[in-house]
């Protein structure tokens, strides 16, 4: 009877034995977790600050984050914005380390997976974003150096090199993330080089014409310029 | 203040000559064609008004490779007899030589005042050394109001067809004009006269890394002039002719460096112009003369077309400086008929205003955004050239005087939107 | 907007052509030395944070026609005030901001509640009420024009359009009503559209001809937030602090004003401004509470006017109304199949149904208590009750503005 008892008891004194383990565990986990959102409510207010006084949201307004914001239903401040990225990311590692201290080997690996996997998520924000100003940058130069030769087709010329350059930079982002790499590879170099090979039919074949026109009206569009225009602007 | 470094036998030539009264400085760059000719009239002009001042030619270089170096040294007068009366006392001395920094007008006039400072010079002068219609009066001109009348500063005054120089007269002037009240009219002539004084104070400033040194110099020297208080007056020089222009040079890129010379001073001296309203008429020196109007061909179809392929395109960036009002206006010209174009003097006011706050809230990176000015000056261009086609020289410059009151009115509008 | 057909008994000035601003600007600036021209602008400090109003501030840094603007704001702390002065510091005209939450103007407030005069709650009626007295006791203009702040769209022309029948004095107009289009990919103005248009001829079959149904039948866009008046109407005319304040308004001046001397105007090619949701459940707020305001505020007026509203009438008008309906958004499909507009006829069906509730909710609330009136008085009376309120509200506003 008593090894019965013994038998049922056992596996409970057992059961019992690993949560008085685990429960320091599970105390520490919560305490991170605690401090941790403290932490992040405090860093946010402190990014926000920050961004607020070095005039954040007007450099995010002139760079077209804010529009694109915008675009994206996004009526927030930029500043608030960047503040509520910070603050989740810090939850984020809170929870990370909380489950850290769990010490429960399968959390284990994948606290130890996710923390190797930052610094790639981070050099990929940067290339997204700095990639994101200099296209944007491009095309406007684009965009209005065509635009002040008179060129009509301006506003698709700029889009087309604001596209190209997403793409590139998209590729690059996937890559640095290293999200199925071998297919973004491949894809990328599918698609640049399928519009290349477009446009090169496009013109060779369907617009010889075209091609005949423009290059034949800009001809004597420059010889007229010469001739014409005698007046000077300084 | 670093000062530029000259050559060891600049030096020695320097050490040499000593002292000097007048100081001429010609810029050059490959200009082997023309600059003979200006030596030559700059050499007469010495010697024909200021026979007893010692006097030196300075001829600034950009590392011409068509040897314009040697044509200044190799010219001088053979018979002066033919222009003079008597013989010149003092003897015109020549340095010529490439100067160092950032290539570009600027770093070669930064020369000429350090010359002007090693020899201590009282008046100065500075010409382009592509002019065809130079005189050896121009020198007596730009010289002796500072020499003999203790002015301080000699901006040129020209004879012009009423089509040419229309970024001085759309922009820069009405705005250097409305800005610190001084009438000015050929701010960026490119020929000044200006004293010692002045020449050291312009090195005291710290411009020569930026634009500056390039090709914003013109206005630079006659802002800081105006804006320091410094005696500013105007010489007629009668008609400006120079050498056919490097096709190369682009229209945007000439507004791009003379535009944004202009707004970087109104961020400079924003404390000085705010206190001003109106303006006052500046002396002027010289017998003015007019000459006959030659015909000038000017495609204004195709420069229409630029304003309407502009407002196709960069209608967005427009809107986001004008203002959807004033953007709704431009749209309004855009339907116009060639013939019916009309571009208001009180809307192309604003829009300059609008591009100057622009630049300075920095709304778009510098460059990006007087670029995309192009087409509209380029329909302000189209809109003068087809209203004053029928007009004679005296009554297109009222049209000019009539926007540079407009500028004037709305001064308050640029000083109530600035902070 | 390119037809030039005249509606119903009220003058409808169109945009005809391309006319230029310039032309309008300087003829304004030119009248408004005989009339001058005050803007009143209600706004709330959200509006200066989003998209809106900087837009519309850099457009009236450019208007030079307007004696002075009144600023009536909302919902904004002593800080936000201070910024909002400093962002309205551009604008050339006198600007006068009254800070509607501030100490002095709570204790104007006050002293209209102690004399017994109820202005009803905070909200756009009240506010625009409040700036009519400002401009009435500094007594320096003789138009007032009012706009909206939550306008994306704005452009200078639209408040160039709408105060020149007023300021022109060889017109005899002593009141106008915006109108425009509102057009982007698809078709807004919801509430104009499908409850005020089909409501007003649903009533005119059930009661017959009747004036102030033709009135505001003439109206293109009834409900439209941008009017100008003159100062003698904003003296005499009072105003709901509901929704029903545009209705109301017309009602008002319906009945102070022959309907030669009103005109409206079209004033904007594009318009886009925040948009209410629909909020079928909760009578309280949204668009629910509005058309709510809406509906009684054309019982109340028409009762006023001697139109019987019985049990029957009201069970007749819900399915009057919603045939009615039907035929329009039948007309607006049609309207948007031509035009290449998206039009989603599930979500219009959705907007009627929660109109045909609004006008039950409305019809209830008006025979159980139709002597409820959310209408503000009028000056006249707030003058002769407490004759110093003028001087109080004067200095009020001086002495936050120094």
């Amino acid at each position: 009877m008593e090894d019965f008892l013994n038998l049922i008891l056992e596996p409970l004194k057992e059961l019992f034995l690993k949560f008085k383990a685990f429960v320091p565990n599970l105390l520490a986990m919560l305490v991170i977790l605690l401090i941790g959102f403290i932490l992040a409510r405090f860093i946010k207010l402190i990014v926000v600050k920050f961004l607020t006084a070095i005039k954040f949201d007007s450099w995010s307004d002139r760079m077209g984050f804010t529009t694109l914001m915008r675009k994206g239903g996004l009526w927030n401040k930029p500043s608030a914005i960047l503040g509520g990225i910070v603050f989740w990311v810090v939850i984020i590692v809170t929870l990370m380390s909380g489950l850290n201290a769990l010490q429960i080997p399968a959390t284990d690996q994948l606290v130890g997976q996710f923390f190797s996997y930052i610094p790639r998520i981070f050099s990929a924000a940067m290339i997204l974003i700095v990639g994101y100003v200099l296209s944007g940058f491009f095309s406007r130069a684009v965009l209005i150096a065509a635009s002040n030769s008179g060129f009509h087709y301006a506003k698709i010329l700029a889009e087309a090199t604001h596209t190209l350059l997403m793409v590139l930079i998209l590729a690059m982002v996937m890559e640095q993330l290293q999200i199925a790499p071998s297919i973004v590879l491949a894809a990328f170099s599918i698609i640049f080089g399928g519009i290349v090979i477009a446009l090169a039919i496009a013109f060779g074949v369907g617009g010889i014409d075209t091609a005949r026109r423009i290059i034949e009206r800009e001809v004597t569009a420059k010889s007229e310029e010469e001739t014409k225009d005698e007046i000077e602007h300084i | 203040m670093k000062s530029a470094t000259f050559r060891t036998e600049v030096h020695e030539q320097l050490e040499r000559i000593g002292q000097a009264d007048i100081i001429v400085g010609i810029p050059s760059f490959n200009n082997a064609r023309t600059i003979g000719h200006v030596v030559r009239a700059v050499q007469a002009g010495l010697a024909k008004y200021f026979p007893e001042h010692k006097a030196v030619i300075v001829n600034s270089d950009g590392g011409s490779s068509d040897g314009t170096i040697d044509v200044v040294h190799n010219t001088s007068i053979d018979d002066f007899n033919a222009i003079l009366l008597h013989h010149r006392v003092e003897p015109v001395s020549k340095i010529a030589f490439p100067y160092s920094g950032i290539p570009g007008k600027g770093s070669a006039f930064r020369t000429v005042f350090e010359i002007a400072g090693a020899l201590d010079a009282k008046a100065c002068a500075v010409v382009d050394s592509d002019l065809r219609s130079i005189t050896p009066e121009w020198i007596e001109l730009l010289v002796k109001p500072v020499l003999v009348g203790g002015y301080d500063y000699v901006s040129p005054l020209y004879h012009r067809h009423k089509f040419d120089g229309t970024i001085t007269n759309s922009i820069v002037y009405p705005l250097t004009r409305a800005l610190y009240g001084k009438r000015v009219r050929q701010p960026i002539g490119g020929d000044f006269g200006f004293s010692g004084g002045l020449a050291q104070y312009y090195l005291t400033k710290d411009v020569w890394q930026t634009d500056v040194a390039r090709f914003g110099i013109d206005i630079w020297m006659t802002t800081t002039a105006i804006a320091n208080g410094f005696k500013v007056t105007q010489s007629f020089l009668g008609a400006k002719i120079h050498d056919a222009k490097d096709p190369g040079t682009d229209l945007s890129n000439m507004l791009f460096q003379v535009v944004s010379a202009t707004f970087e001073l109104m961020n400079t001296y924003a404390d000085i112009w705010m206190p001003i309203r109106g303006s006052e008429p500046v002396p002027a020196f010289g017998f003015e003369y007019t000459v006959g109007l030659e015909q000038v061909n000017v495609n204004t179809t195709r420069m229409l077309n630029i304003f309407r392929e502009g407002l196709r395109n960069l209608g967005e960036i427009w809107r986001d400086i004008l203002g959807a009002g004033d953007f709704g206006e431009i749209e309004r010209l855009g339907a116009l008929a060639d013939s019916d174009f009309h571009f208001p003097i009180g809307l192309w006011t604003r829009v300059v205003y609008d591009y100057a706050l622009a630049f300075h809230k920095g709304k778009l990176p510098v460059e990006h955004l007087i670029k995309s000015m192009t087409p509209l000056y380029v329909g302000k261009t189209a809109s003068f050239i087809i209203g004053a086609k029928d007009m004679g020289q005296q009554e297109a410059e009222a049209e000019i005087e009539k926007l540079c009151m407009e500028f004037e009115n709305c001064k308050d509008y640029l000083i109530s939107n600035w902070k | 907007m390119t037809d030039f057909y005249q509606t119903g008994i009220i003058t409808t000035l169109h945009q005809l052509g391309k006319p230029s601003l310039e032309r309008l600007e300087s003829e304004l600036l030119g009248f408004s030395k005989v009339r001058p021209i005050a803007l009143v602008l209600p706004a709330l400090y959200s509006e200066f944070e989003g998209p809106a109003m900087p837009g519309i501030i850099q457009e009236l840094t450019k208007v030079k026609y307007l004696n002075e603007i009144v600023l009536v704001l909302d919902q904004a702390s002593e800080k936000d005030f201070q910024r909002v002065r400093e962002l309205m510091a551009p604008i050339p005209t006198d600007v006068r901001i009254i800070h509607n939450k501030g100490k002095r103007i709570t204790e104007v407030y006050e002293t209209l509640a102690r004399n017994g005069l109820d202005v009803g709650e905070q909200g756009k009626g009240r506010s625009a009420w409040l700036a009519y007295g400002y401009v009435l006791a500094r007594g320096r203009s003789d138009v007032i024009a009012l706009h909206d702040c939550d306008i994306v769209t704005y452009n200078r022309e639209l408040l160039a359009r709408l105060c020149y029948p007023l300021a022109n004095p060889n017109l005899d107009y002593v009141f106008c009503k915006g109108f425009y289009s509102r057009v982007t990919n698809k078709m807004n103005g919801r509430v104009t559209r499908l409850l005020m248009t089909p409501l007003v001829r649903s009533l005119q079959q059930l009661v017959g001809h009747h004036d102030f149904l033709m009135f505001l039948d003439s109206f293109r866009y009834p409900l439209a937030g941008e009017f100008c008046m003159t100062t003698d109407l904003a003296r005499v005319n009072r105003i709901p602090w509901d929704w029903g304040l545009e209705v109301g308004s017309l009602g008002e001046v319906h009945r102070n004003y022959s309907p030669r001397r009103v005109c409206q105007v079209d004033i904007a090619a594009t318009y886009e401004h925040k948009h209410q949701s629909l909020s079928p459940d909760d009578a309280g707020k949204g668009l629910m509470k509005m058309a709510v305001d809406i509906c009684k505020s054309i019982f109340r007026t028409l009762a006023s006017e001697g139109v019987v509203f019985s049990d029957g009438l009201f069970k007749s008008l819900l399915v009057t109304y919603l045939r009615q309906a039907e035929d329009t958004i039948m007309k607006y499909e049609a309207d948007a199949m031509i035009n290449g507009l998206s039009f989603d006829r599930h979500e219009e069906a959705k907007a009627v149904d929660t109109f045909t509730k609004a006008i039950a909710m409305a019809a209830q609330a008006f025979t159980e208590n139709p002597m409820s009136t959310p209408l503000i008085p009028n000056w006249n009376r707030v003058t002769s009750a407490i004759p110093g309120i003028f001087d109080m509200l004067k200095m009020a506003v001086d002495e936050d503005m120094r």
